[in-house]
């Protein structure tokens, strides 16, 4: 099982130097990367989801810095990777997709050269940086490739411009393929398409997918994996199955409540509060501010991650065999439940 | 790319037919007299006058004023600077010094201020860019003359290095030039800090571009990322800003040149306003109009080739 690991990331803390202190955006994160597998990480904007993976390809903003921690990558640590080396890891070995494909793209270059640059970059001449361009732009479902490889971003719809950047992320041939929010900047029935598109290259190349999102309703039909995080900590992991089915931190609950059902007329519940201020974190769980099942030791003391299953962790103190006995939600128990039929029904 | 030039083209010319407009009405509708000799006989006047169309209507002076220019490039005579020369003699005659101050200043200042605010923003918060910053504030904020004749006192008195005035009877091109130098220093010294405050800006914002990212995660790195994406990005926004700085230039030439004696278009317009010359005055406010906008349209078909966006024209 575990040489199947293909990205192995240990107790990672991402601080900012900030006006106002030490921003601690990712604190102490863990999490493997099977092949093959689609692992999604969620979280609200600011829990350090997109830090994360920056730091695993190496392009931290200047002002950030990893603290500790390591980033293995077919047993190699990327945080001790100098520039040369991280060169030929982007865009080789792991790509990256961006959330909003309008601001990703040069917006004075040709596409066509775009997606050739990667090449060219590894040796290709010209023409066959071409020709492999446009088989590029055909495999993620770019009509009229011959025609659309002359043309500028702002000449493309935002779904076919979210199609050229993840032509650019296969160019190098990655095994690795990072998804940040790839759909948030899109209308709801490109989405789809998209995760689609997504899901099947990741079937056709068999590449191993981080995909970061907000958003649990795209998670479902993507993850096999899920991590929840919160405060730039993993607060709860699992299959998909279990986040969906079995969820046990509080946060998770709270996401699961927060989605849109479509379904039934109930009241969307948003989660109370804003995250905590990461240049002070608050002592003991983070989210015990926000969380109305929060006990007194949540303010004191950080919760472990406590064991579930095999692959089932949550980070809180309910789990703890002293603890209260407190059972989620009714309605989201009642929601659960319609999302397992209609689960098995499909 | 052929309709965008073709519509620059036609405001272009549209604006200057206002220009003409403009500026024939705002100057001659001014008093003028004409003849301050009193060996001039009235007599003599008179015919001068209804030659010149003095005593019809302003309406009627207006369409020979413009027929005199679109059929026979006539732009009127003047009547005090130089009397009894056609106006547009007057001015051909004084283009080349001119021209070489206004284009050499705007050489030069182009690449410097692009190099200048490149360090800057690639150098930036390092003593480099605290340097070129603080000398940019100088630059912008004090006004050209006060340099003017702080290098004229420094360059031409303390340290003899270039002539005090420009030298028209100058033997050799060489020497003309030579004696051009200050006040193309004085003149550029503005536009230059314009330009590298401008792209300093500019190349802060596009380093930190989410497409420089992706281009670094591409696999590119800094140099080539910056070189390729970052840097003709920045270019765009500067394009625009060197209209104004065009015009500045121009504008503050009017003043360099009588600093520094050039014997240009700059000191004669001073002087036909102070003169009350008022053909060759609005003939001159045409000219400088119609140097800035061909430098506009120059300017505007190649911001259509740095960006696309304005080339194929198709918007957002």
């Amino acid at each position: 099982m575990d040489n199947d690991v293909i990205l192995s990331v240990r107790d990672l803390r991402v601080s900012f130097r900030a006006y106002g202190g030490i921003v601690q955006a990712v604190r102490g994160v863990s999490f493997d990367l099977h092949r093959g597998e689609t692992l999604a990480i969620v979280g609200e904007s600011g829990s350090g989801k997109s830090v994360s993976t920056k730091a695993v390809m190496g392009i931290l903003p200047p002002n950030a810095f990893i603290e500790e921690g390591s980033i293995l990558y077919a047993g190699e640590d990327l945080t001790k990777a100098d520039e040369s080396r991280m060169h030929e890891i982007r865009g080789h070995r792991i790509g990256l997709v961006f959330q909003d494909p309008l601001s990703a793209l040069n917006p004075i270059m040709k596409v066509g050269k775009q997606i050739m640059e990667v090449l060219v970059r590894r040796g290709m001449n010209k023409k066959d940086a071409r020709s492999r361009a446009l088989e590029l732009m055909r495999d993620v479902g770019i009509p009229e490739p011959e025609r659309r490889i002359e043309q500028y971003p702002f000449q493309f719809s935002g779904g076919m411009r979210q199609r050229i950047v993840i032509a650019i992320a296969l160019a190098g041939d990655p095994e690795i393929l990072i998804c940040d929010e790839p759909t948030t900047a899109l209308d709801v029935t490109v989405q789809a398409k998209i995760l689609e598109l997504i899901n099947t290259i990741k079937e056709q190349r068999n590449l191993s997918v981080i995909f970061i999102t907000h958003d649990l309703g795209v998670v479902a039909q993507m993850a096999d994996r899920i991590a929840v995080m919160y405060a730039g900590k993993i607060v709860e992991t699992g299959t998909a199955e279990e986040i969906f089915f079995e969820p046990a931190h509080p946060y998770t609950w709270a996401l699961l409540s927060s989605m849109p059902d479509l379904e039934t007329r109930e009241r969307l519940t948003a989660i109370p509060g804003a995250p905590p201020n990461m240049i002070a974190p608050p002592a003991g769980d983070a989210f015990a501010a926000r969380n109305r099942y929060a006990l007194a030791i949540d303010f004191k003391r950080e919760p472990p991650l406590f064991r579930l299953s095999e692959t089932h962790l949550a980070a809180t103190w309910l789990l703890h065999p002293s603890a209260p006995k407190v059972e989620m939600p009714r309605e989201l128990k009642e929601r659960i439940r319609r999302m397992k039929e209609a689960g098995s029904r499909a | 790319m052929f309709k965008y030039v073709l519509g620059r083209l036609g405001a272009m010319l549209l604006t200057l037919f206002l220009v003409m407009t403009l500026s024939f009405w705002v100057i001659r509708l001014m008093p003028m007299t004409i003849f301050e000799n009193p060996e001039v006989s009235p007599e003599v006047q008179r015919r001068l006058e209804d030659r010149m169309h003095l005593h019809e209507p302003m309406i009627v002076q207006y369409y020979y004023f413009i027929e005199g220019i679109v059929t026979r490039g006539d732009f009127g005579t003047s009547v005090k600077i130089r009397p009894g020369l056609a106006v547009f003699d007057i001015i051909r005659e004084r283009i080349p010094p001119t021209m070489l101050l206004n284009f050499f200043s705007l050489f030069i200042s182009i690449p410097l201020g692009i190099i200048a605010g490149t360090i800057a923003a690639l150098r930036r918060n390092t003593w480099a860019d605290n340097v070129i910053s603080f000398l940019i504030v100088i630059f912008i904020s004090v006004p050209s003359f006060v340099f003017a004749s702080l290098l004229q006192y420094v360059f031409a008195f303390a340290v003899p290095l270039f002539p005090t005035l420009y030298n028209a009877q100058a033997p050799t091109v060489w020497a003309a030039f030579h004696s051009m130098v200050l006040p193309i220093v004085a003149l550029s010294l503005n536009p230059i800090a314009t330009i590298a405050r401008y792209l300093r800006g500019e190349l802060i914002e596009t380093l930190s571009s989410e497409y420089m990212l992706l281009a670094r995660t591409k696999g590119l790195t800094q140099k080539e990322a910056t070189w390729r994406h970052a840097f003709r990005n920045s270019l765009v926004p500067i394009a625009n800003t060197i209209i104004p700085l065009i015009t500045g230039i121009m504008g503050g030439s009017l003043v360099i040149e009588k600093i520094f004696a050039v014997p240009g278009e700059g000191g004669l317009l001073v002087d036909s306003i102070l003169g009350g010359d008022h053909f060759l005055t609005v003939a001159l406010l045409i000219f400088y109009s119609f140097i800035s906008l061909v430098t506009i349209f120059v300017v505007d078909v190649s911001y259509g080739i740095i960006d696309p966006r304005i080339r194929i024209g198709g918007g957002k």
